[in-house]
């Protein structure tokens, strides 16, 4: 069976359309249309609640973003159990118990799938119905098994334990009893990967300061392209929260934590800098 | 939502006007729009001029229609977030199928505003989000009869969220959906 595969060879039918994160920056919009709120809006931020006018359909929308993380995710773990020989952790190596983890974290991201598929039926979604954004199995794919944990274990699945927590609530204030009662069940699953990515990174790396270094700093990369450009942080402006107490169950430091959100913070800066610019260089157009 | 599309010329086909006339953020063509807009108004017995606005500057999907007097020959004037009109496989191109759900239900609205019993029916801006969730329920289930690519789970996902998860409200979402010839009062009933 054939090891490191690109994402340019995901196997997708007709019903989904790839896109990636270079091609999503390019788009100029912004979801305030680059204007301040008129205090008469009936949210006054961007955060998914039921009482946002466009409530199900942003639901919707993110489900269906789920749905396709937890594919790609399904897909990162499976080729970090496969794409390494056991070993003691050295080299290209990862530690045959490792390897059973990223088996069992295979198996709880297939029934994400099937789980998260039959939420966006229950919404009203039909598979492929949004674009699919390829960057979270992008960051599985480094020849470097200790950067996968960094990448995917505790970067996506961070972010996943964000998402999550952010639906969780949304089901529970919009009075859906499945959607509450799985996100829940979910993030479980989650914490426990990225608790899983915390150990492993630490102990493969035990005897090897530089290399954890070099985890942490792709870490930090990873986490600052899944913060899309501000969308998550703690201002009013992101469309969901960092999920602190859940972070630190998963084996997150308060410093590592602060560190996501001034990462977070700082992509939103940049992000509406690029706009400005695209905005402007429309407008000289 | 009204910035952003002031200082761009408008294209007029037939009659139907759309702002901005070329569009810079979104690769959208007036003139399909345009097109689209007159076969859903033929279609909705809407024979007023039309005037779209679309805010390309934001990729949401909001939608609010309104005549701009209260005479028979009344412009309605129709304003789309870009989203409203997108192809969400591939965002920024116009998606013909999502625009016509999204506008044929602006002009069913327009055309149940004509009636004498939707007078007392508040501007599209001033509708409770449960008032919006039922019309739009009313609405989308006569646009699926009429052969218009519609997903009822959607709406009734939509009307849930306003009303409650429960038998009674999923009643109401099913007599909404199934009805013809409703007043606004019939609309708006709680489930």
């Amino acid at each position: 069976m054939r090891q490191f595969f690109p994402v340019e060879d995901l196997a997708r039918d007709e019903r989904f359309v790839q896109t990636n994160m270079a091609e999503r920056i390019k788009d100029p919009r912004v979801p305030g249309g680059g204007s301040a709120k008129k205090k008469s809006s009936r949210s006054s931020t961007n955060k998914l609640t039921p009482d946002r006018h466009d409530a199900s359909d942003r639901a919707r929308g993110l489900m269906h973003g789920i749905m396709v993380g937890e594919i790609q995710a399904l897909e990162g773990a499976g080729r970090t159990a496969h794409d390494f020989d056991a070993g003691d952790g050295s080299g290209d190596t990862i530690p045959f118990a490792l390897k059973l983890d990223m088996a069992r974290q295979a198996w709880d991201e297939a029934r994400h799938v099937e789980i998260s598929a039959k939420l966006s039926t229950w919404m009203g979604t039909e598979l492929g119905e949004f674009q699919e954004n390829t960057v979270l199995f992008e960051a599985a794919c480094s020849n470097d098994p200790v950067l996968r944990l960094a990448g995917v274990n505790r970067a996506l699945e961070g972010l996943a334990i964000d998402v999550f927590t952010q639906m969780k609530e949304f089901g529970d204030l919009a009075g859906d009893p499945f959607l509450e009662f799985c996100e829940d069940w979910m993030l479980a699953d989650e914490v426990t990967h990225v608790k899983m990515g915390s150990d492993w990174l630490r102990k493969v790396t035990e005897n090897d300061p530089d290399r954890r270094a070099k985890a942490l700093e792709f870490q930090q990369v990873v986490d600052k392209l899944f913060s899309f450009g501000g969308a998550r942080g703690d201002t009013a402006e992101s469309s969901f929260q960092l999920a602190r107490r859940f972070r630190e169950l998963a084996g997150f430091t308060d410093d590592e934590v602060e560190t996501i959100a001034g990462l977070d913070q700082q992509a939103l800066v940049e992000r509406k800098a690029a706009i400005n610019a695209m905005q402007a260089a429309v407008a000289d157009s | 939502m009204d910035n952003a599309v002031d200082e761009v010329a408008d294209a007029v086909i037939g009659n139907v006007t759309v702002t901005p006339g070329v569009f810079r953020n979104v690769r959208f063509d007036a003139a399909e729009l345009a097109a689209l807009v007159t076969e859903l108004a033929a279609e909705s017995g809407v024979t007023n001029p039309i005037h779209i606005i679309v805010n390309e500057a934001t990729p949401l999907a909001k939608l609010s229609a309104q005549f701009d007097d209260g005479g028979p020959d009344a412009t309605l004037v129709i304003r789309a977030e870009s989203g409203a009109l997108e192809n969400t496989k591939q965002l920024q191109t116009f998606g013909r199928e999502r625009a016509a759900e999204s506008l044929g239900r602006m002009l069913l609205r327009a055309r149940d505003r004509m009636r004498d019993d939707f007078a007392d029916a508040p501007p599209d801006r001033q509708l409770t989000l449960a008032q919006n969730a039922a019309w739009d329920a009313y609405c989308a289930g006569r646009l699926a009869r009429a052969g218009h690519r519609v997903v009822p789970q959607r709406w009734r996902y939509n009307y849930r969220n306003r009303f409650g998860f429960s038998d009674d409200v999923d009643a109401g979402f099913e007599r909404l959906w199934a009805a013809e010839d409703l007043g606004f009062a019939d609309v708006v009933a709680e489930p």
